[in-house]
């Protein structure tokens, strides 16, 4: 306890220098903006950000992506009460009871009790990353090849059932992702792997570059095909706080959220998008009025917002302590690290305390800067809203092809992201989800290593996953929950669940 | 993603839907065809079964296109067809990689082990839609894909050569006619504004080295 306070506070010392906060509040401001933008997530606008904290310290870069995923994130909850058209796959639930809210002229308490119940669930998901990270990274030690292996396959197994579709169809994606990784040069032997004698893919795809295709362009394409569907409130947003009433409908819903969305934000494969689903879900069967829902209740925009902003935060959990990336958006994180020359894993904590505590204590600043920032400008948000979308998508694009350009200076990169944009649009035509595809190519490279290592060990004997105990669990988990998915009355649940 | 996708209750008449499969079936098939030819020009033979495999794979595309085989859901036919395509050019890309040593996995174990769990998935995928009834696969928005692929490779094009303020502002320009409701004038001067924004942010206000004019300017 005394330590948690003690590194806590060595975290606020990093996190609340003048420099700092002041990238957290334009990481945030900025994040805001492009996540705002209908039909771009928070994966895309953080590519697309990237290139902005290049020329930071390290800190202070990752101090800044925190806030701009943040920022992202409530954004896309803006634009689902003001437009009901979801800025972020998250925030697809809160377009529910958030839109209808608005159109009873409410926007302004939907807005503001999203920032309030983001804002309380950063502060107690700030607190269990906290905690939880010297217990797991000690718990790391104990993974070996094997068990590091076991908990990818079931963080796969994981995203399988959680994509709403066909399940054997997103096993199809997770292989199809993990074989894309597989291109360039191989890690032990340096021998260029199904090149086709291409020098610019012997480094491999950039994840930036499969990521910003698929969800950057491949969105874009498929939103030209619905145009001018979008009703925006007009309405003018007066009357921002939430009455004492809405206040008190909300705490609950705000603490179950909370809660549900912190431990789904833990587990690999899972994250903010399902937490938001989870929590409606719940909140609907526990509610004494479940017919208020999806007319304007509040606790149907309360619950998700809190849920999502909880999990987007504690799935940094298995990033910073095992080095896993249990999402894609927390992949590209590993991408920003690594530039930054951080290898992210158990020993972030030992070596850079300051920089793991301190982006700690920046997640909390990043909320506080939300609720800040986010209730004076939202008249600004709903001006920007206005612009016709034969003018955003242009701008999407040219930010876009300037954010992967920039990375490595490589127009070849540029043309990769065209083709990922078509392939994207093309996997959404046939129901395909692009979701497990992306874990898999980002899992891939991680999963070979350690099954290579795992049964270079074992010495050749596939059995070595099944008689250490942790490993044989995990799989034995991953296995219960795909059959789990595959039976039918689950499999009707689910269906209910992503129909709602 | 998000469920606004209007490729739910999509059909086609059935002579559009005969075309679909002539087109579809023969586009595999030329694929299927073209990989067999690659298989030929490696360093190291093909080994038979994925030579067959390819075959069969030619075989199925032309049954589909000369509608032996009656496709009952599209969408999951030819995806999964196309997924078995890449994982049989995986196969074929990684046949010079050498495999296990000892029990020491090679650089082609992985490829292969992941491929072929690929093939057996995806067959599992196609069977699925030779047998049971599913969606039509929605019309694809040639405009917007058109424009759009365009522009970005535009940018790729011109961006070493021409700098950014040539290579933003001709993006922009392509990009916007993806757009059915396209306004030239108001494109235009977005354009510039836009334009005149990244000149600045980028290089200056980001230090970022991009190259704003030509290199002979």
């Amino acid at each position: 306890m005394y330590d948690l306070i003690a590194n806590l506070w060595l975290g606020m010392g990093v996190a609340v220098t003048p420099m700092n906060v002041f990238l957290c509040l334009i990481g945030a401001l900025v994040g805001t903006l492009i996540g705002v933008l209908p039909g771009i997530g928070s994966l895309a606008t953080i590519a697309m950000l990237l290139p902005i904290t290049f020329g930071l310290p390290p800190v202070g870069a990752l101090i800044m992506l925190a806030g701009i995923y943040y920022g992202a994130q409530y954004g896309g909850s803006t634009t689902s009460i003001l437009v009901n058209i979801p800025g972020e796959s998250s925030s697809v639930v809160t377009c529910l009871d958030g839109h209808e809210m608005a159109k009873q002229g409410r926007a302004g308490p939907a807005l503001a009790i999203a920032a309030i119940g983001s804002f309380f669930a950063g502060c107690v998901a700030t607190v269990l990353v906290a905690a939880l990270g010297a217990p797991l990274t000690s718990l790391a030690l104990l993974f070996g090849p094997a068990e590091y292996f076991s908990l990818m396959c079931l963080g796969l197994i994981f995203a399988v059932v959680l994509a709403k579709g066909s399940v054997l169809k997103a096993l199809t994606m997770i292989l199809t992702g993990l074989l894309l990784s597989m291109i360039g040069s191989d890690l032990e032997t340096g021998a260029e792997r199904m090149t086709w004698g291409i020098p610019e893919l012997s480094d491999g795809i950039g994840f930036v570059v499969v990521g910003m295709g698929m969800f950057g362009f491949g969105e874009i394409l498929r939103n030209l095909e619905q145009p001018g569907t979008r009703e925006i409130v007009q309405a003018k947003v007066t009357g921002l706080m939430p009455t004492l009433p809405d206040l008190k409908a909300a705490a609950g819903a705000i603490g179950r959220g909370t809660v549900i969305g912190s431990l789904l934000g833990i587990l690999p494969g899972g994250g903010a998008i399902i937490a938001s689903f989870a929590a409606y879900t719940l909140e609907k069967r526990v509610s004494k009025h479940p017919q208020r829902f999806g007319r304007g209740a509040i606790e149907g925009v309360a619950a998700p917002e809190s849920a999502n902003n909880a999990a987007a935060q504690t799935s940094f959990i298995p990033l910073l302590t095992l080095g896993i990336p249990p999402n894609p958006v927390m992949a590209l994180m590993v991408g920003a690290m690594t530039i930054h020359g951080i290898v992210p894993g158990p020993q972030v904590m030992t070596k850079q305390p300051e920089l793991f505590w301190g982006m700690i204590a920046s997640m909390w600043i990043g909320n506080l800067m939300l609720v800040v920032i986010n209730l004076p400008l939202v008249g600004m948000w709903v001006r920007l809203l206005r612009v016709p979308y034969r003018h955003l998508f242009p701008m999407i694009v040219i930010f876009c092809c300037i954010g992967v350009y920039s990375l490595n200076n490589a127009p070849f990169d540029v043309t990769m992201t065209a083709i990922f944009g078509v392939v994207g649009y093309w996997l959404v035509k046939h129901d395909f989800e692009p979701a497990p595809m992306i874990l898999g190519f980002v899992l891939g490279p991680l999963m070979e290593e350690n099954l290579r290592r795992a049964m270079l060990i074992a010495r050749g004997d596939a059995t070595v996953f099944l008689t250490r105990p942790i490993s044989a669990t995990l799989l034995a988990l991953a296995l219960f929950l795909l059959v789990l998915a595959v039976l039918p009355s689950l499999r009707a649940k689910r269906e209910e669940v992503f129909t709602e | 993603m998000s469920d606004a996708t209007p490729s739910g209750d999509w059909s086609r008449s059935a002579a559009a839907q005969r075309q679909y499969n002539l087109v579809g079936g023969a586009i595999l098939a030329v694929a299927g065809l073209a990989l067999f030819a690659t298989s030929f020009l490696l360093q190291n033979p093909v080994p038979l079964t994925v030579r067959g495999s390819v075959v069969i794979f030619v075989a199925v595309g032309i049954a589909i296109s000369a509608g032996l085989l009656r496709v009952q859901n599209p969408q999951d036919v030819y995806g999964g067809m196309a997924l078995i395509l890449l994982a049989l050019v995986a196969f074929v890309a990684s046949n010079d990689l050498p495999g296990m040593r000892g029990f020491a996995f090679g650089p082609g174990t992985a490829p292969r082990l992941f491929a072929f769990t690929l093939a057996i998935l995806s067959l599992g995928v196609v069977i699925g839609g030779l047998l049971t009834s599913g969606p039509d696969v929605s019309g694809y928005k040639i405009r917007g894909v058109i424009f759009i692929i365009g522009s970005i490779l535009a940018f790729a094009a011109c961006i070493r050569p021409l700098g950014l303020v040539i290579a933003s502002f001709a993006t922009m320009v392509i990009c916007a006619a993806a757009a059915e409701d396209v306004k030239w004038r108001e494109t235009v001067i977005v354009a510039v504004v836009v334009t005149a924004f990244c000149s600045v942010l980028f290089p200056y206000g980001l230090n970022l080295p991009f190259q704003l004019w030509p290199r002979f300017w």
